[in-house]
């Protein structure tokens, strides 16, 4: 079974965003919206001893990715190959993964009402294409493959040219997105940026996300068990088309 | 566990049925739409990209008669498959709801952007009424095209068949005309585009004011990355921290405008200390005694004076070039018009590039190889009496009289000098975002008996044109094939619709051959269908059609370096000596410097900045600013200000300010970055942004406009670029 990783080499990024433009075209992620962006650390240092990068950042695919743990519907899964999805059927927009992730990876998608974030185009790897971002990648700064096979490039660039991955002491989920390049290109940008401890999704979006529509759609019963119970049947093949939405 | 999963199937079941509650109705029963086009019936075709000029390959996805997705096209020669982010977006220009959709004639006042719909018919019959008119009253020379981009061509032509040798395009005198000329006269011929820069082999890479990176032409920034990653070293001349100079070896905050005395002290290491090539410059060199002479007192202390760079570090970049000769990349630049020395400071650059006998060799400036392509049987031109207008070739000796000076044609329409100037054909190109000194070309404007203007956007020129003309974007419309001799391996790319044209919008093919058939110059365009125009272009070169459309592009073998050269590719140097002319007898007889000589620049006062401007990767121009994607990602441009002069001016960092230019003009807010990054003696913005069409409902008054405030420039007096850089702001707060 395939480990999928990706390494980006921070020497050749120049930060362009071509990654974001062809992530949005091919999955038509809503404007505003975005599965990989590129951070610019800005420059640092004082005039003229200076340095600046750029982070591109996306889903780390994460050795244990706390959106899965977060996620109450199991719709965030992660699959063998080291790839985590997001069921469509099953995600209900909750968003405590965007929450959970350290790496600010997810966002709700206002096209779907769910969580969306990149899943290194699994449709195109499918089809034996490489991810759209790496595909157009004008610096090709990007490198996506099998950290199980030992002659690949992806294999080489973690293993023997000690890409890092990008964690911090609270944050060490084993992420899958590794970044290379020569020192005076890595250092500032790792220095730059931090993954974020996970967080608990703020008691108003709970509201917003899971207990309203979880209200609204058992108006009419007066417990929620009756509701669990309504919704069996329904989904037993006997919806009862009396129940209305009020609101 | 069997609790969790009990848990989960009650989520997934509560969540399907709130929706179908919720009003979703049957979307419920099925899967929500991932997002992904893949699925879908999508036809691949093959094409090259306009978002730029770099006109890289591109594969356009097609379903259902609508353009999804655009692709790189790994089958180009050139960029391989990688699209930068304004190629992504084709199609959002493509759908772009602001897009120009029916000929349209103005209502109003000129500038107040009224209009009504018309008919082809009518627009097109106007436009040859109108011209006919013009022609008959002042001569045919009256009339002055302003065009740019690939189908510009066919306008060309129109316009010359019609009698006219007034056109000018921003591409010299804006933009890398000096540098073109500079080496020309060095080498025998310029660089064109795309540069035939050899990134592959170099070792040492030098870039003067280039930001490559925020500057982006896909196949350049490949190149350069590959460098960089083989080990290459890099050396970035820039007043800014650009994203280059954060890769660079050596970065060198050069005061601006001094570029000359640092190449000039460059020089005077190299051949002191005998690092430049010297068996090169003997065998294909003229004038060296004369340059050895020349840089003698230019030392690296002479130029710490000037430049602000310290002695040891320009000494240190000189011997770098001379351990890394020949294979030293010294990048000629684009956008070169600065200073108003532009083309000696291209001569200086050039004759460094021979000194360190790169230029042919594996690692600099490789050799075109011609494409000999077909040519079109036309009748002859009618030739001009009266000559052209704009002083190219003439005033300013060695502009080009093939692309013309843009500020030569607008101070031509306003004084009418030497002969008035009554009508302007605008295609594809913005005047008042391209050229500078914008009020002379509102003015100008103003006093034209005719505007018409054909082009895809409505940007800030159409709300002053009488004849509004809808060109279909490059993503519906055949072009002029792409034909490449300034690559490794030559090659030959098609433009090729992907797409019918939407609304009523026409390609710029079609519209110059319709107005050549009204004008009675049909001769001038021998073909009926654009299929037979490619097909007489590229017969000679053994391709089909049928290949070249299906792959995109075609590649030939090329003789890059010097060592590979047929006596079929004429001279080495094209020059008069047959030789690199070092010192330039040709600039010397028409009473300039024969080898370039430093001019001290005026700083700015005190309280002021210069006002520097560059690129953000993804937008091109004043051309993107309205697409929606790219809109999304890079909304407004900042202005770049050192830590300590906002310190001093008491202003912080993303604070909206006005500039204020040396003559009153002040800009549209801008928000501020503050930085250590930058110079204290100037400020920087990327071009492109404040743009001052209504029709733009994206673009409209975001960001500052740069070409707003150059109300100033230095115009070079060998080939008449508009240096723009002399332009010094103060910063204001902006009102709340």
């Amino acid at each position: 079974m395939p480990r999928y990783a990706m390494v980006i080499d921070l020497t050749r990024c120049v930060g362009c965003q071509a990654c974001t433009a062809a992530c949005n075209k091919e999955w038509n992620v809503p404007l505003g919206f975005a599965r990989t962006r590129v951070h610019a650390t800005g420059v640092i240092g004082t005039f003229p001893e200076l340095a600046s990068g750029f982070r591109v950042a996306q889903c780390n695919q994460c050795d244990k990715p706390s959106c899965v743990a977060a996620c109450p519907t199991g719709a965030t899964r992660q699959s063998d190959d080291g790839i985590v999805h997001i069921d469509r059927g099953v995600c209900i927009g909750c968003g405590y993964c965007v929450e959970a992730c350290p790496y600010d990876a997810r966002y709700i998608s206002p096209a779907l009402n769910q969580a969306d974030k990149c899943d290194f185009c699994s449709a195109r790897l499918e089809r034996g294409l490489q991810p759209a971002c790496v595909a157009t990648c004008t610096a090709h700064a990007k490198y996506f493959g099998d950290l199980e096979d030992t002659t690949g490039e992806v294999f080489h660039l973690v293993y023997d040219n000690g890409a890092k991955r990008f964690e911090s002491r609270e944050v060490s989920i084993g992420p899958n997105v590794f970044y290379t390049g020569r020192k005076q290109d890595v250092a500032p940008v790792l220095a730059s940026f931090a993954p974020h401890p996970p967080r608990a999704p703020a008691s108003r979006e709970v509201w917003a996300r899971v207990l309203k529509p979880l209200v609204l759609a058992g108006v009419g019963a007066t417990f929620v068990g009756q509701a669990v119970a309504f919704f069996y049947q329904l989904a037993t093949g006997e919806p009862d088309h009396q129940h209305k939405e009020t609101d | 566990m069997a609790g969790e999963i009990t848990r989960r199937e009650f989520v997934k079941l509560t969540a399907g049925a709130g929706a179908a509650l919720g009003g979703a109705g049957a979307a419920a029963a099925e899967t929500p739409r991932t997002g992904w086009h893949g699925d879908e019936r999508v036809t691949q075709l093959a094409s090259n990209c306009e978002m730029c000029f770099w006109r890289c390959g591109i594969l356009a996805h097609v379903a259902d008669g609508k353009v999804v997705r655009i692709a790189g096209n790994p089958a180009h020669p050139l960029t391989r498959g990688r699209l930068c982010a304004r190629g992504n977006a084709g199609a959002e220009l493509l759908y772009d709801p602001d897009r120009l959709k029916y000929p349209m004639v103005r209502t109003g006042a000129r500038g107040e952007g009224k209009f009504e719909r018309v008919s082809w018919d009518h627009a097109l019959d106007l436009f040859a009424r109108r011209l006919n008119d013009i022609k008959a009253q002042y001569g045919p020379e009256s009339v002055a095209l302003f065009p740019h981009g690939v189908a510009a061509t066919f306008f060309a032509t129109l316009m010359k068949a019609f009698g006219t040798p007034n056109r000018a395009e921003p591409s010299f005198a804006q933009c890398r005309g000096a540098r073109d000329v500079g080496y020309a006269l060095t080498f025998g011929r310029d660089l064109g585009s795309p540069e035939p820069l050899d990134f592959e082999e170099a070792k040492l890479i030098i870039l003067i004011g280039s930001h490559l990176g925020e500057n982006v032409f896909t196949s350049q920034i490949t190149a350069f990355a590959d460098a960089l990653s083989r080990g290459a070293r890099l050396v970035v001349v820039d007043p800014r921290f650009s994203t280059a100079a954060a890769k660079a070896d050596w970065w060198l905050p050069i005061r601006p405008g001094t570029d000359i005395a640092l190449l000039l002290a460059w020089m005077n290491v190299l051949i002191e200390e005998g690092g430049y090539d010297e068996p090169y410059v003997q065998a294909y060199a003229t004038g060296f005694p004369e340059l050895e002479a020349h840089v003698r007192g230019c030392t690296p202390e002479w130029a710490e004076a000037i430049t602000e760079l310290p002695a040891r570090q320009i000494r240190d970049t000189a011997r770098a070039m001379a351990d890394a000769k020949p294979a030293v990349l010294l990048h000629p630049g684009r956008h070169t018009s600065w200073y108003g020395d532009d083309a000696q400071r291209a001569r200086a650059m050039a004759i460094l590039t021979a000194l360190t006998g790169s230029w042919g060799r594996k690692g600099g400036i490789f050799f075109p190889t011609a494409v000999k392509a077909g040519k079109l049987a036309l009748p002859p031109f009618p030739q001009s009496k009266r000559g052209r207008a704009d002083g190219a070739g003439t005033r300013f000796p060695f502009a080009s009289e093939d692309q013309g000076l843009t500020n030569g044609l607008v101070e031509a329409t306003l004084t009418a000098k030497p002969y008035p100037i009554k009508a302007w054909v605008v295609y594809g190109q913005n005047v008042l975002e391209s050229i500078p000194e914008r009020q002379k070309t509102l003015r100008a404007i103003q006093q034209l008996d005719f505007v018409a203007v054909v082009d895809v956007m409505p940007v800030e020129q159409v709300e002053y044109a009488d004849l509004v003309l809808p060109e279909a974007t490059y993503l519906e419309r055949y072009d002029v094939p792409h034909i490449v001799a300034t690559a490794k391996r030559p090659f030959v790319a098609v433009r090729q619709p992907v797409i019918e044209p939407l609304h009523e919008s026409k390609p710029g093919w079609w519209i110059a051959k319709q107005m050549a058939r009204r004008l009675g110059l049909d001769a001038y365009f021998p073909w009926n269908t654009p299929e037979q125009h490619l097909e007489s272009l590229i017969a000679p070169l053994g391709i089909s059609q049928d290949v070249l459309r299906a792959r995109g592009a075609v590649a030939f073998d090329g003789r890059p370096y010097l060592e590979d050269r047929l006596p079929e590719d004429g001279p080495l140097f094209p020059t008069p000596s047959g030789k690199i002319e070092l010192y330039s007898a040709a600039l010397k007889q028409a009473g300039f410097d024969p080898l370039p000589r430093y001019t001290p620049i005026v700083d700015p006062p005190l309280g002021s900045f210069r006002l520097l401007d560059g690129r953000t990767p993804v937008h091109s121009f004043a051309r993107t600013q309205n697409n929606a994607l790219l809109d999304s990602l890079v909304a407004e441009n900042e202005l770049w200000i050192s830590v300590a002069a906002a310190r001093g001016l008491g202003l912080r960092d993303a604070q909206r300010v006005v500039l204020e230019n040396q003559d009153g003009v002040r800009s549209l807010p801008v928000r501020l970055r503050v930085t250590e990054g930058i110079r204290r003696d100037c400020v920087f913005m990327a071009h492109g942004f404040g743009q001052q069409s209504r029709l733009l409902c994206r673009a409209w008054r975001r960001g500052a406009s740069d070409t707003q405030l150059m109300t100033r420039v230095q115009v070079d007096p060998i080939m008449g670029a508009t240096g723009m850089r002399v332009n010094f702001v103060r910063i204001l707060p902006a009102e709340a």
